[in-house]
């Protein structure tokens, strides 16, 4: 009939079609300038308000408790926002426009399109994230040194070379990344987007507010310890580590663990469900 | 591969409404073959679960012999037509085909020849939120035609299209079918299925009630009838009569006569000399045959105008 | 040709006015499913978040005897209650004498000195005091007090010198003016004297000794014929509030205020004799123990060393904490009120709404007056089955629950409804503006729960930014959840964290209204102006 049809012939492995079905996705990203825009925003706001907290801290002598890197990266509470709508719009869209249909007719392994969504969300999440987390320690390191975070108060300049520094910053982009996710699989769960933007930001500020009015600090800590958002911000700290109920990385598996449970549920969701 | 759409015994309930019950036809490659029934029955679901969108619960609906989901590049085995509006508003109609040919391995160079083939080429880089109707509809059939497949389903191509759109798409689905491939329409509008199509399957209630060639079911529909207009209307009507047709007087000076040919009743009245000034055959019309065979299909009928 | 008569219909006329809208909208409302299940979901996670925090909420003594050397668990003992019902501390060293009837007492104040330990902790046996630091605390008070009784939460009233607050003159724990500023000392002495005349008692101050100044005067009603008066000492602990990851800590240890009196003297009946010295201090006190305050008396000049305070506690009531769950029936509220709206666009069932009701201003205000009402219900409901249950499961648990008036309780209560409801009216705004249901319900998350999540996680943004932010944007509205006022007496975290807002209940709800009224107009102009 065509040459179209006779390369069909070729033996196909697993994972053939993922490579296709990345390459759509990422077209379908790119092709419109809602899920850009929000990005850029993300990145402006989170920087913004990362510089807003900087200019806001001070310290006045030696022992001052203020973690110079955490406070730069303030913004992270506005940035994970913005990022979990986009990574929601990008599947509730779909479902509210009737697109699904086509999308599942032309790649009918459901697990390959949400595969390749959730490859396509992180990339771009990571590559908006680490220029946010940058603009933010940049801004911090900028403004911090002029309201008394210097040497002399025990302060060095904010800096990727500090092993620490450098892990809140690369943990922060992958915070973003795993919020994106968790947004995705949420919102493949329920497929209705404003729905699934109440659900995904309900439960990240959940844990946070709760504890703040829950009198014991036992259960305080415990559920700063399972709390998507208050665990995986662990990841920021720099200093007074030993007062934390995890250590950072362990804090920012527990957002994994969120994360991965989000996508196998929306993963489920996709296969069982008719479409 | 053979360019087939195989169904077999499909059932399927949706909570309490049974909407497919025991769905089978065959659809053969080289010909238009309509897919026609009354609304609600099971048409669309039917075509979903085809294309594997929605799970049967007992039965098999066969691509070339292979199910949906087993297919690779689906798209150059079956392209579809399913809701001309599942579109991004904000997204222009090229880049819609453009994801869809990348998720085939297709290159933007087919997008490009699939718009040019659908006459959009004009409003390609615009966004498809502003499309009217019938721009829509070309722009699904670009998309169906994106990876050249044998098999195309179309549910309701129709819809929205003004004169002009109607024949060119007669045009183009016969043509389509005249290269061997298999092209399935399902469609309200029997008037233009009449002239489209050469097969028909007929369904009501989630099942087929009739499976045939057009000219074989307009054949099969009673009323094969025949119009005289005459002022010896009594004479005639002896006459008919006695060569054994029904005849009903539907008028002051008209006759209509059944199970007799039109030469033999030529014949009859000049046999007798009874003078007559029109006579017209009347065949059925496919839209009568399909109202006939889906009477008692109908799920929804509405009252007549008071 | 035959004449056609026109077509008359033969539905009767009907009404087609805004109670007729309104009632479309409550139709179109409770026939989707979704929402309904929506609203009583919200609701209950409100209810669920209630119980959970109370639930979570455990407060509990541990005692240990010599007899028993294994540690019994008792509740939390509940603060001693003041005139006015609210919590107090009622703890320092008291001088006193009875005074019968009028009459009054005059003395000069020298100096007023402090020691206060940093690290918490008190050493072992030994010297209590080594180790400490001297310094005040801004609000270590010692002056002259006339009390109803030593009983702890008995009405007084009190002419003292401070820390860095100057004199003051304080009465029933919520009362407090300022007298003379500055700090005293042997060079600066201050004179202070209470006059008690039936139940009023009048303070003045002078800093010489002739010319006096009303400073104050306390009615104390009911006040026995008579009172206990004297001198006193006390001062709170010394504290610093220092904020860090995920909460505002709390660094500090007790503190001893030492006062120098002299040239004391009485008016009215009062007996020969000694004075008594006594320490009012609660069983679980932070003040240091008794052994160490105490005073002395020699040629005229008294020397009294105390700890403790005379203030309100701090009374951030749990039983309103149990209504924190309010926003996330908020988010709730918020969703359903803007789908309510863009599920009309999305469809284009607008143009079937505004087709059936042309004047859109109308249309906008049934939507916003529906919604507004269906969730003010089911908030008022949660709130009402919340509190008793929390209440009943934090008394279980072991926590006073400190005294909310029946005004204060109605305000909690229907205030997080309204909140809830004004909240929803703004996101209908919202949804009419951007008509887009994800970015609609982003921006009224960002806007209203946002700023409140950052406020009451301490330790986010430093203060100034905190308050900022719960004055001005939408979540200013989640003042109206403040059970208990905060005193500029007390040094206490009064943070949103705690409960405690900067604005007024009423003042902060208004801000929420004016921030709905701005949104629902503009709202009104676009779809007004705009194709449908």
């Amino acid at each position: 009939m065509s040459a179209v049809l006779a390369s069909q012939d070729r033996p196909q492995a697993r994972w053939a079609g993922s490579r296709d079905a990345l390459h759509s996705e990422w077209t379908k990203l790119r092709t419109i300038t809602g899920p850009g825009l929000a990005l850029i925003a993300a990145i402006a706001l989170t920087a913004a308000l990362g510089a807003i907290a900087a200019n806001a801290a001070g310290c006045q002598a030696r022992g001052c408790q203020i973690d110079p890197a955490k406070v730069s990266l303030t913004g992270i509470y506005l940035g994970q926002a913005i990022v979990a709508i986009v990574a929601v719009t990008v599947v509730g869209g779909e479902y509210s426009t009737g697109m699904i249909r086509l999308t599942l007719t032309a790649v009918p392994r459901r697990w390959q399109v949400l595969a390749a969504k959730a490859a396509v969300v992180s990339a771009a999440t990571l590559a908006a994230g680490a220029v946010a987390v940058l603009g933010s320690l940049l801004a911090g390191r900028l403004l911090l040194y002029g309201h008394g975070f210097t040497p002399a108060h025990g302060y060095e300049p904010l800096s990727l070379g500090t092993a620490a520094v450098l892990r809140a910053a690369a943990g922060s982009v992958l915070y973003l990344v795993l919020i994106a996710l968790l947004g995705l699989g949420i919102a493949t769960a329920i497929r209705d987007t404003a729905t699934s933007i109440g659900v995904a930001l309900g439960l990240l500020y959940l844990f946070p507010i709760i504890t703040s009015f829950v009198a014991d600090p036992h259960w305080q800590r415990h559920m700063d310890q399972i709390g998507p958002m208050t665990a995986g911000l662990y990841i920021q700290a720099t200093t007074n580590l030993r007062s934390l109920p995890l250590t950072p990385w362990q804090g920012l598996g527990v957002l994994a663990a969120w994360a991965a449970g989000a996508l196998l549920a929306g993963g489920v969701m996709l296969s069982l469900r008719d479409a | 591969m053979e360019a087939t759409i195989e169904v077999t015994g499909l059932r399927k309930r949706f909570g309490s409404t049974l909407a497919l019950d025991g769905m089978t036809f065959l659809v053969a490659p080289g010909q238009v073959t309509g897919f026609v029934g009354p609304n609600g029955a099971g048409k669309s679901t039917t075509m979903r679960v085809i294309l594997g969108l929605d799970k049967a619960d007992a039965g098999s609906a066969l691509i070339g012999g292979q199910p949906y989901a087993s297919l690779r590049r689906p798209l150059s085995h079956v392209g579809s037509l399913l809701d001309a509006a599942a579109l991004q508003p904000s997204r222009s109609a090229r880049n819609h085909l453009l994801w869809l040919a990348h998720s085939q391995g297709l290159s933007a160079k087919r997008a490009d020849e699939v718009i040019e083939r659908a006459g959009l080429a004009s409003a390609a880089r615009r966004r498809a939120g502003g499309y009217s109707l019938g721009m829509r509809q070309r722009l699904g059939i670009a998309a169906a035609l994106l990876g050249d497949p044998p098999v195309l389903m179309f549910d309701e191509p129709f819809n929205g299209m003004d004169p002009e759109g109607i024949v060119w798409m007669r045009g183009f689905l016969k043509a389509l079918a005249a290269q061997g491939r298999a092209v399935l329409v399902s469609s309200h509008l029997m008037s233009e299925l009449e002239d489209t199509a050469d097969h028909l399957v007929v369904v009501g209630r989630g099942r087929v009630i009739a499976d045939a060639g057009v000219a074989d079911l307009i054949a099969a529909a009673s009323a094969d009838r025949v119009t005289v207009r005459t002022t010896a209307r009594g004479d005639a009507m002896t006459a008919l009569a006695r060569a054994g047709a029904e005849v009903a007087a539907t008028g002051p000076d008209v006759l209509t006569v059944s199970n007799l040919t039109p030469e033999s009743i030529v014949g009859l009245l000049s046999e007798n000399a009874i003078p007559f000034t029109e006579l017209s055959a009347h065949r059925a019309s496919l839209e009568e045959a399909y109202m006939e065979l889906t009477r008692d299909s109908v799920e929804f009928r509405a009252e007549a105008a008071r | 040709m035959s004449v056609i008569t026109p077509y008359r219909t033969e539905l009767s006329s009907s009404r087609d006015g805004f109670a007729q809208l309104l009632r479309a909208e409550w139709t179109k409302f409770r026939t989707v499913r979704g929402w309904v299940i929506g609203t009583v979901v919200g609701a209950l996670i409100i209810v669920g978040l209630g119980v959970l925090t109370a639930s979570k909420s455990m407060c509990s003594i541990a005692t240990v005897t010599r007899q028993n050397p294994n540690p019994v668990f008792h509740a939390c003992p509940a603060p001693a209650t003041g005139p006015g019902g609210e919590w107090v501390t009622d703890s320092f060293y008291f001088v006193r004498q009875p005074l019968a009837g009028n009459g009054g007492l005059t003395v000069r104040i020298t100096s007023l000195t402090g020691l206060y330990s940093t690290h918490g902790g008190l050493p072992s046996g030994g010297n209590l005091l080594a180790g400490m630091t001297r310094g005040v605390q801004p609000w270590s008070k010692a002056g002259i007090i006339i009390k109803a009784s030593t009983r702890r939460g008995s009405a007084y009233a009190a002419m003292m010198v401070t820390g860095s607050h100057g004199v003051r003159m304080q009465w029933n724990f919520t009362h407090d003016v300022a007298g003379t500023a500055g700090k005293v000392s042997a060079a600066s002495p201050r004179w202070l004297r209470l006059t008690r005349s039936g139940d009023v008692i009048s303070g003045y101050d002078s800093a010489d000794g002739r010319h006096w100044t009303l400073v104050g005067r306390a009615v104390l009603a009911g006040l026995p014929a008579t009172a206990q008066a004297g001198l006193f000492a006390a001062t709170p602990g010394y504290t610093v509030n220092s904020t860090s990851l995920g909460g505002t800590s709390s660094v500090g240890g007790p503190a001893l205020a030492t006062a120098t009196f002299d040239r004391v003297s009485r008016q009215g009946t009062w007996p020969a004799g000694r004075w008594t010295g006594q320490d009012i201090q609660a069983p679980v006190d932070s003040a240091l123990p008794r052994s160490v305050q105490g005073f002395t008396q020699g040629r005229g000049r008294f020397t009294v060393s105390g700890s403790g305070d005379i203030a309100p506690a701090d009374s951030a009531s749990q039983v309103e904490h149990t209504l924190g769950g309010a926003f996330a029936g908020l988010i709730a509220m918020v969703v359903i009120g803007v789908m309510f709206v863009t599920a009309e666009y999305r469809r284009g069932l607008i143009r079937t709404t505004l087709t059936a009701s042309p004047r859109r201003g109308r249309v906008l205000a049934a939507k916003a007056i529906v919604l507004a009402a269906v969730t003010f219900v089911a908030g008022l409901v949660a709130a009402a089955i919340t509190i008793p249950i929390s209440e009943h499961l934090l008394r279980a648990n072991g926590n006073p629950i400190s005294p909310l008036s029946a005004a204060t309780l109605l305000r909690v209560t229907a205030g997080t409804a309204a909140l809830l409801a004004v909240g929803a009216v703004l996101a209908v705004a919202v949804g009419t503006l951007l008509r887009r249901s994800a970015a609609a319900v982003t921006a009224v998350i960002a806007g209203v729960v946002l700023p409140y999540l950052l406020a009451v996680i301490s330790g986010v943004l430093p203060a100034g930014a905190e308050e900022w932010l719960v004055r001005v944007t939408p979540a200013a509205g989640f003042a109206v959840q403040q059970g208990a006022p905060a005193y500029h007496q007390v040094v206490a975290t009064y943070t949103p964290g705690t409960g405690y807002f900067p604005l007024a209940p009423w003042a902060g709800f208004a801000v929420l209204c004016a921030w709905a009224a701005v949104l629902v107009t503009l709202a009104a102009f676009r779809l007004r102006r705009s194709d449908a």
